[in-house]
């Protein structure tokens, strides 16, 4: 039977491993902080928003944990040059679209291991000198069990066609290996991740289902009929690459421009949807996003209402998201 | 990942229309309308709620930033900033469920980024000038005079909301406040920096005349001078807000 007094680290090695701990922490509350910008998805920016600040207090629980080990207070170290190049990879997705790797990083690759490393410090540490560890693990695996839970949640949501699945399998294995070639956040290895299987119900402040509902809540679009018809014909005029008919919809001094309907004959745009409706007072900002076997031009119309009808008073291709599958 | 990012980054839906707060001004006084939407009927409150709720958003990921791009301020400072992106994306959800409440929906008014555009300043003290004090001093008004109206015109919901959101925006203010000085200790040239681009900030903000000193039900936006005063503003700061809003050039 193990002495009641007997332990697995020496003070030293405990505030070691806290630094550790902190690094991969205090990496994370940034990189999490810093995506927010960077990521056009509600659900996941909410869930992000959620989350930097229980990560923050979980770094500094463990920075104030390390005076108490006689050793500098907040101080962060690396286990080893190969985690810091795992989280310089976890941090490498910053382009829009690439909110499923960002995700896939932090929820499926970096939390499920500090979850795993966590449990298994909680279950080796000794229950009667060291109560002030247990007491930080113990917060941290609970919330890292919801986080988990939430960013699976959210993942399910973004995974809706087969490639996406395909890509968010590819990013985790490159990180995974990335981690396992570093031994983990402490750099002692074997690499472990646990799953969010005991994971209490969400509270209703970072409910991951809710933030799903918040971004779907925009429902249809209230469209006047009027305004529906001059869209869906303005639309099919661009799309039969029929210029005149395209212009009845123009105002005089609106023009479509070679660049555009070039751009569009490219495209071979056979599809339009409407992905925006703004209000102005009483005119409306829609963005047309018409869609092709080679490409996708999204146009943002200024409409002004004329007599009975609507006019297009300002014309202009935007930046978009890729089509989502259906 | 990029350090700081440049203000045309922020990603969003398609479903919000971006569009530079002049010209949406533009648009809406060439229809006769106000620039900025007043708070006398249901439709325009509806309209501030939103603008808010896009607000909130970019302050949630201004602060976001901030956390992400001051790797060497003080840790204290990262945990402030942390703490207010919690809030802020919290605010979010509060706002998108007002908007619902008032039978509105994400994306229904244009989105302005100016607020996100004052969040890109790249010295950590003119950030928390400009957004912690310029900016959520600006909420600061908004929202208590929101609350007064919704009291006004019996709707608890919004009340009650509102006001639990304007208690976390006067808690960052006073981080501002704090901010401000420790991170400018020493360094006055840094501190009148950082302080004259709140001060344009402010000044952006009283929109041609629109936040004023005054009643609630008279004035398009009041100056919250209680609310600024427990956030940390002097009364020689609040009384120089109230002058620049009497000289403010129209929108």
């Amino acid at each position: 039977m193990t002495h009641p007094l007997a332990g697995h680290l020496e003070v030293d090695e405990s505030a070691k491993t806290v630094r550790h701990y902190r690094y991969a922490v205090e990496r994370m509350t940034r990189i999490l902080a810093g995506w927010m910008a960077l990521t056009p998805e509600l659900s996941a920016k909410l869930l992000m928003g959620r989350h930097v600040w229980d990560t923050a207090q979980h770094a500094d629980a463990w920075g104030k944990r390390l005076p108490e080990l006689r050793a500098a207070a907040q101080v962060s170290e690396p286990a080893n040059a190969r985690l810091a190049a795992f989280l310089d990879a976890v941090e490498a997705a910053e382009r829009p679209e690439q909110t499923i790797e960002r995700v896939v990083a932090i929820y499926r690759v970096l939390k499920p291991h500090l979850l795993a490393i966590y449990e298994a410090h909680l279950a080796s540490a000794n229950a009667v000198y060291e109560p002030p560890t247990c007491r930080i693990l113990t917060r941290c695996i609970e919330d890292e069990r919801r986080h988990v839970a939430a960013g699976e949640t959210i993942l399910r949501h973004l995974l809706r066609a087969p490639e996406q699945e395909t890509r968010a399998r590819a990013c985790e294995a490159r990180l995974w290996r990335l981690l396992e070639a570093a031994g983990g956040v402490t750099g002692a290895g074997p690499v472990a991740r646990a799953t969010a299987a005991a994971a209490p119900p969400a509270p209703l402040s970072d409910d991951a289902a809710e933030f799903i509902r918040l971004e779907q809540s925009a429902g249809t679009w209230p469209i006047a009929p009027a305004l529906a018809q001059a869209l869906s014909g303005f639309g099919d005029a661009l799309i039969a690459d029929d210029a005149s008919a395209a212009r009845r919809w123009l105002a005089p001094e609106v023009e479509l421009g070679p660049d555009l309907q070039t751009r569009l004959r490219g495209a071979q745009v056979s599809r339009q949807s409407i992905v925006a409706c703004a209000r102005v007072g009483e005119q409306r900002l829609v963005k047309l996003r018409l869609d092709g076997a080679r490409d996708g031009v999204t146009l943002l119309l200024r409409w002004v209402p004329s007599g009975s009808d609507w006019r297009i008073a300002a014309l202009q291709p935007v930046a978009a998201a890729p089509p989502r599958p259906a | 990942m990029e350090r700081p990012i440049a203000y045309d980054k922020l990603a969003r839906e398609d479903r919000l229309v971006r569009m530079r707060a002049r010209d949406v001004a533009q648009f809406k006084i060439e229809q006769g309308l106000p620039p900025f939407p007043d708070l006398l009927s249901r439709d325009s409150i509806k309209e501030r709620v939103h603008g808010i709720m896009v607000g909130e958003l970019q302050a949630m990921e201004g602060a976001g930033r901030t956390v992400y791009d001051f790797p060497d301020a003080p840790w204290e400072f990262t945990m402030d900033m942390a703490r207010q992106v919690w809030d802020e994306s919290r605010h979010v959800e509060i706002y998108i469920r007002l908007l619902e409440h008032l039978d509105g929906y994400i994306g229904e008014f244009p989105e302005t980024t100016i607020l996100w555009r004052c969040a890109c300043a790249e010295d950590a003290a003119a950030r928390v000038a400009g957004v912690n004090r310029g900016l959520e001093g600006l909420a600061c008004d908004v929202f208590n005079q929101l609350v007064h109206i919704a009291r006004k015109m019996g709707d608890p919901i919004l009340e009650r909301a509102v006001d639990y959101v304007l208690a976390d925006e006067i808690t960052h203010v006073r981080m501002g406040s704090k901010w401000l000085t420790r991170l400018t200790e020493g360094d006055p040239e840094r501190r009148r920096r950082a302080i004259e681009f709140q001060e344009t900030i402010d000044e952006r903000f009283n929109l041609g005349g629109i936040r004023r000193e005054g009643p609630h039900e008279l004035v398009p936006i009041s100056i919250a001078t209680e609310a600024r005063r427990e956030g940390g503003f002097t009364d020689e700061e609040i009384a120089r807000l109230i002058k620049t809003t009497q000289r403010s050039a129209v929108y």
